[in-house]
């Protein structure tokens, strides 16, 4: 009994000894990420600008996205940059981890140079792909012009912008190529003999082998990409910044995505209360989308044994 | 032992991590002085010029000393004034954010500093002063003046058989036409008029067309008859004319505004409208260019429009968390002074805020400098109103900008738009 008790207060020691050595992560925690949350979820029901006081107007922040044309138009943008562009990345990365997981010379050079991408700063990579699609003098058109494709104003046609943003999106699937690569490396070998025992062919083997083997790792990074892409910010921002500062949205608004009107209400229209409020939809949006997807899941996800 | 010690290592490590966190911020410096900080937007030759005068300052001073910060992002500017204790107490912004700004309590009003030292704001040029007051108070202090003119390319113009720049808009719209040129399957090489900003070249198309883009309350008013005018001259002369898909590969070519890649330099572009420190501009980047400068063009059936000008301002301001408000206002009146006003609006290429510098000679070895100068006089000097909702109604008329330039929206239409959405913050 009584060594049950100090076995008690010494495992309680050690918690707190515990939580004492992650106090600098914890007081980060509680300081700069679950402060501001709550705060922004105090703000969303004032009118808030930054420098006065925040006063109380209870839901009229969110009544307010109800009529909010330019709201509706961020929606609909990052919806249609979501939903085509994650599966396109996903099927991109899965299509290069099958390759890059075949027995070739030079494989760690063909690796490295699928995942060198990743690691050029975002801002650099849309700089440069800016000039990459230009109208006039990209390569891309070029490229087009000479295969005979007609040659699309990409950045100021409305019909094209998003395109854009995916195909730049497609240049850093190189980190979940890798993440796919190691699953992959995961497959036991036995299986695919004794598909092979049973007469399966590569397509067989995809099918009843490795696609079932990857989808785990797939629903983790559909979950993380879908997370990743409603929150798109940087790469529409660079194309449409015009100038410092400004509201721009590209052209037609095409390019406005929701995490850049928040930022525009917060620090451009000063609209602080309002930006909390459509940072809380996009949270209850993310989190409805994210179990949606995770219901799903039971119907083509397997766990191996 | 260590298993003593450990627990007095994890609050240590907590108490550092949070004295780390409290760090930050400065005082004054050692010698004595009062250090101000003078955070600015300019940055490269400008930011040059204006260290020579903030040296020149430190040196005739034994009580302040200035300490000058290139930080040219807006954003950073903004959000350092909305903490409790302000990173600089004195810096710069544009004469049509200065009712956003002092709506929000983020300027310090200027009133009581000019009314103990009695300080005379007359030779101001006053539509300038007009835009740094809100509700009756003075929030900012121009600096430097701009003004927009015609600007062309003389050897297009010659090459296109036209001698002298066109005075109203329909010449100028014939001469568009003849600068323009064009390939078998209509590809423009060649555009007879284009700007790299579409904004301020179409504010300033309402103006000459004898629009206001607000009212005589500074309220927006978008529908206005001339500004629906201006804009459709512009949706009707070039895109209108020579197709909007072409138009927009022809512009997504054009190099960087501030090198020698921009298109005007270059010959892609005949005429364009731009402000004075394109003179400082075209000797750095263009030394070579032989272009000329005329007045905005104005409608034939509208004389007294002639001489037609949009006005900008460079401002200065004390933020409302400014550590040392009152020796900012001190290097404020320094920077005012006609002497070192003369230095810094020399070195930009800008005009000065001060009517009585206006013929000043210094100026006369900027290349046509003195057209935008003269403009400046004119009484069809117009400006954007700085109300509290400035910088949602630009956001508004950016978009109706671009419908009204891709031809999805008459301009009509797309500035009727405006107008129901300024209703809800501008009522």
């Amino acid at each position: 009994m009584r060594r049950k008790a100090t076995r008690a207060a010494g495992s309680r020691r050690r918690l707190w000894l515990g939580l004492a050595f992650a106090s600098p992560w914890l007081l980060g925690f509680v300081a700069l990420v679950a402060g501001p949350i709550l705060a922004s979820g105090y703000y969303s029901f004032t009118d808030f600008n930054l420098f006065q006081s925040p006063t109380n107007v209870g839901f009229a922040n969110y009544q307010e996205l109800l009529h909010d044309e330019r709201f509706g138009q961020a929606l609909a943008n990052t919806l249609i940059l979501t939903v085509v562009g994650v599966p396109v990345s996903l099927m991109l990365a899965l299509l290069l981890a099958l390759a890059l997981n075949l027995r070739v010379r030079g494989m760690p050079f063909y690796r490295a140079v699928v995942y060198l991408p990743t690691i050029v700063p975002i801002v650099v990579t849309t700089y440069v792909w800016r000039w990459l699609l230009n109208a006039q003098y990209g390569w891309i058109n070029r490229l087009l012009g000479l295969v005979g494709l007609p040659q699309p104003s990409w950045l100021e046609d409305p019909a094209f912008t998003k395109p854009a943003v995916i195909l730049i999106g497609l240049w850093t699937v190189g980190g979940t190529t890798v993440i796919y690569l190691a699953a992959l490396k995961n497959v036991p070998q036995e299986t695919y003999e004794a598909a092979a025992m049973d007469g399966a062919g590569p397509w067989q083997k995809f099918r009843a082998v490795t696609w079932p083997a990857l989808s785990p790792v797939t629903l983790f990074q559909l979950i993380v990409g879908v997370i990743a892409s409603l929150q798109l910010f940087t790469q529409p921002y660079l194309l449409a910044q015009n100038r410092l500062n400004g509201a721009a949205g590209g052209p037609d608004d095409s390019l406005l995505t929701y995490g850049m009107y928040v930022f525009q209400n917060a620090f451009v229209f000063l609209k602080m209360g309002y930006a909390s409020a459509l940072a809380w939809v996009l949270f209850l949006i993310t989190m409805a989308v994210s179990a949606g997807l995770l219901l799903t899941s039971r119907r083509w996800v397997h766990y191996g044994n | 032992m260590y298993r003593r010690l450990r627990p007095i290592a994890a609050v240590a490590a907590a108490v550092l991590t949070a004295a780390v966190a409290a760090c930050g911020g400065g005082g004054d410096t050692a010698s004595g002085k009062t250090e101000v900080v003078f955070s600015y937007l300019w940055s490269g030759q400008e930011a040059a010029a204006l260290e020579k005068v903030i040296a020149d300052f430190n040196a005739s001073q034994d009580k302040i000393v200035v300490k000058g910060v290139s930080s040219p992002d807006f954003q950073k500017q903004l959000t350092s004034m909305s903490s409790a204790n302000g990173s600089f107490d004195i810096s710069d912004n544009f004469g049509s954010g200065v009712g956003a700004w002092a709506s929000k309590g983020i300027l310090t009003p200027l009133d009581d500093f000019m009314k103990t030292d009695g300080y005379d704001t007359a030779d101001f040029v006053p539509s300038a002063m007009n835009q740094m007051k809100y509700d009756g108070k003075t929030y900012s202090m121009p600096i430097a003046l701009h003004t927009q003119l015609l600007m062309y390319n003389k050897k297009l113009f010659a090459e296109a058989g036209i001698d002298k720049a066109p005075v109203t808009v329909e010449e100028w719209a014939a001469d568009i036409d003849k600068l323009t040129k064009r390939g078998a399957d209509g590809t423009i090489t060649q555009l007879g008029y284009a700007n790299a900003e579409i904004n301020t070249s179409l504010t300033t198309l309402g103006f000459m067309f004898g629009g206001s883009w607000d009212d005589a309350q500074g309220k927006p008013s978008p529908a206005d008859p001339g500004v629906v005018a201006g804009t459709k001259f512009y949706a009707d002369t070039i895109p209108g004319k020579y197709g909007v898909d072409k138009v927009r590969k022809f512009t997504s070519g054009f190099g960087e505004y501030q090198s020698a890649q921009n298109p005007f330099y270059t010959g892609k572009v005949a005429t364009m409208i731009d402000g004075e420190w394109q003179s400082v501009f075209i000797k750095k980047f263009a030394p070579n260019l032989e272009w000329g400068v005329a007045p905005l063009p104005y409608p034939a059936a509208k004389p007294e429009l002639a001489g037609t000008t949009q006005v900008t301002t460079s401002t200065l301001f004390i933020p409302k968390n400014a550590k040392h408000p009152k020796e900012a206002w001190t290097f404020m009146k320094y920077l005012l002074d006609k002497k070192s006003m003369l230095d810094f609006t020399l070195a930009l290429g800008n005009l000065p805020a001060r009517t009585s510098m206006v013929d000043d000679p210094g100026y006369a070895e900027l290349p046509n400098f003195s057209a935008w100068l003269a403009a400046m006089k004119g009484s069809n000097a117009k400006s954007l109103a700085s109300g509290p909702t400035a910088a949602q109604y630009a956001a508004d008329l950016g978009t109706a900008f671009d419908d009204i330039a891709q031809l999805r929206k008459s301009p009509a239409d797309a500035l009727a738009g405006v107008a129901d959405k300024a209703k809800k913050y501008a009522p």
